[in-house]
C-alpha cells in the first residue's frame, strides 16, 4: 500500500515511535497541526507559542511528548500551564519520559526506550519555543492516517536523526533565529518604562 | 542450567491480595447479575490477561451468560511488526448480533486496545456494549473510554499477577503485585 501524502518530518525518534503505536491501533493523528500563541507583547505581537506534537482528531486530544529528564521539563510544564490557562477547552496530554518509557515497557520495547529517554535521546534543541507570529490554529504538517509514520523511515538508534528529520531541524533553527530576533525587538520595546508582557 | 525464576521474589509489593480480588469479583458479579437480569448477556474476554478474571467473574454471575474469547495482537509483538497494524488473532466464536455484550478486561491503561475492540464489536450490532475491568490505571490513559464496572483504580506502577504478565511470566500469581524494577531493567 502506498500513501502519496507528504510524510511528517518527526523531530525525534520517540515521536515516530508514538505515531507507529497510534497507527497500530488505528487511531488517526496529525503531526503538529496547530500552533497556539501563549505570550504576546503589549502590541499584540506573539512572543511565544506552543505546538503540541500530535492532534488526535477523533478524540479531540492533543499530545505533547517529551523525552527530557524530569528535572529538565520545567519550561515545558510552564508552557503547558499557560496553554491550559489561555485555552481552557483544549484537551492536552503531556507524556513525560517516564510515561513514554512505561508505554514502551508495556509493549516489551524497553531497550528502545533506553535509547530515547533523557537528554541524550533529545536529538534536537528545545523546539517551538517562541511564537512565529502565525495566527492561532495555523495549519501544520499532517500525518493522518495510518502508514505515514512508517514512511518516515527507520528509527535511528539512540535518538539520531533520520534523513527526513534533518530538514525539520533546519526549519526549526531558522524559526528559532527569527524568534530570537522578534524577542530582541520586543525586549527593546519593553525597555520603555511601564511596558510589560501581556497574555 | 540456569535457576528457574522465583516469581514471588520478583514482586516488590502486593498491591491487591487474593482476598481483596475475590471480594471485588463477587461484588462485580452481583452487580452485573442485577443489571442484566432478564437479558441475553455475553461476556467477551480479551486474552490472555483477563483469563483468570473472566473465570472468576463468570462464576460470580448468577444469571445465564454466554462467554466468548478474543485475542488481538499487541504492539511490538514479533508476529505483527511486519504488518504494523493491530490484528484479531482470535475472533468471536458466536454472533453477538442483538445480544448484550460485556467486555471483560484485566486492565485498562492507555485505552488503545480497548478503543479498537469497542469499535470492532460495535460493528457486530450488539444490543448494548459495556466494559468491565478489574484494574484501571487512569494516569496512563490516552483514549478515554467509559467503564461500566470497575474493580480497582491502581497507581501508575508496573503490575503483574492474576493474569497480568511481564514477558509471559507471573500470570499465575493469585494476587496483583508490583514488579521489582530491576527485573525489567536488568538483562536476562
Amino acid at each position: 500500500m502506498t500513501d502519496a501524502r507528504p510524510r511528517p518530518a518527526f523531530a525525534h525518534a520517540s515521536e515516530a515511535e508514538l505515531a507507529r503505536i497510534l497507527d497500530f491501533y488505528d487511531v488517526a493523528w496529525e503531526y503538529e497541526p496547530h500552533t497556539f500563541p501563549i505570550l504576546y507583547n503589549r502590541d499584540g505581537a506573539v512572543l511565544e507559542s506552543f505546538s503540541p506534537d500530535f492532534y488526535l482528531p477523533e478524540l479531540d486530544l492533543y499530545i505533547e511528548l517529551t523525552t527530557l529528564k524530569q528535572r529538565l521539563v520545567r519550561k515545558k510544564n510552564r508552557k503547558l500551564r499557560r496553554l491550559r490557562d489561555l485555552y481552557p477547552g483544549l484537551r492536552v496530554k503531556l507524556l513525560y519520559a517516564r510515561d513514554f518509557r512505561a508505554l514502551l515497557l508495556k509493549y516489551g520495547r524497553i531497550a528502545f526506550a533506553d535509547g530515547l529517554s533523557g537528554a541524550e535521546g533529545q536529538s534536537t534543541p528545545p523546539r517551538r519555543d517562541a511564537g512565529s507570529g502565525a495566527p492561532a490554529a495555523s495549519s501544520g504538517a499532517r500525518g493522518t492516517p495510518a502508514q505515514a509514520a512508517r514512511e518516515a523511515g527507520p528509527i535511528p538508534g539512540r535518538g539520531g536523526l533520520a534523513p527526513s528529520q534533518t530538514a525539520a531541524r533546519a526549519r526549526r533553527a531558522r524559526r528559532s533565529r527569527a524568534e530570537a530576533r522578534a524577542r530582541a525587538a520586543a525586549r527593546a520595546g519593553a525597555a520603555a518604562p511601564g511596558t510589560e508582557m501581556t497574555a | 542450567m540456569s535457576r528457574p525464576p522465583d516469581l514471588v521474589a520478583d514482586v516488590a509489593e502486593v498491591l491487591l491480595s487474593e482476598d481483596q480480588i475475590q471480594a471485588k469479583v463477587a461484588e462485580l458479579g452481583a452487580r452485573i447479575s442485577a443489571d442484566y437480569a432478564g437479558r441475553e448477556l455475553t461476556l467477551v474476554s480479551v486474552l490472555k490477561g483477563s483469563l483468570p478474571f473472566m473465570a472468576d467473574l463468570m462464576r460470580a454471575i448468577r444469571i445465564p451468560v454466554q462467554i466468548d474469547l478474543m485475542e488481538v495482537s499487541s504492539y511490538g509483538g514479533t508476529a505483527t511488526e511486519s504488518s504494523g497494524l493491530v490484528r484479531i488473532l482470535k475472533d468471536l466464536s458466536s454472533s453477538i448480533d442483538g445480544r448484550h455484550v460485556l467486555i471483560v478486561e484485566d486492565i485498562i491503561d492507555t485505552g488503545l486496545t480497548l478503543n479498537y475492540l469497542v469499535r470492532y464489536l460495535r460493528g457486530k450490532n450488539p444490543a448494548s456494549l459495556g466494559i468491565c475491568t478489574l484494574l484501571d490505571k487512569p494516569a496512563r490513559r490516552l483514549v478515554e473510554i467509559p467503564i461500566d464496572y470497575l474493580g480497582f483504580e491502581i497507581p501508575d506502577q508496573f503490575v503483574i499477577g492474576y493474569g497480568l504478565d511481564y514477558g509471559e511470566r507471573y500470570r499465575n500469581l493469585r494476587f496483583v503485585g508490583v514488579l521489582r524494577p530491576e527485573v525489567y531493567t536488568s538483562p536476562e
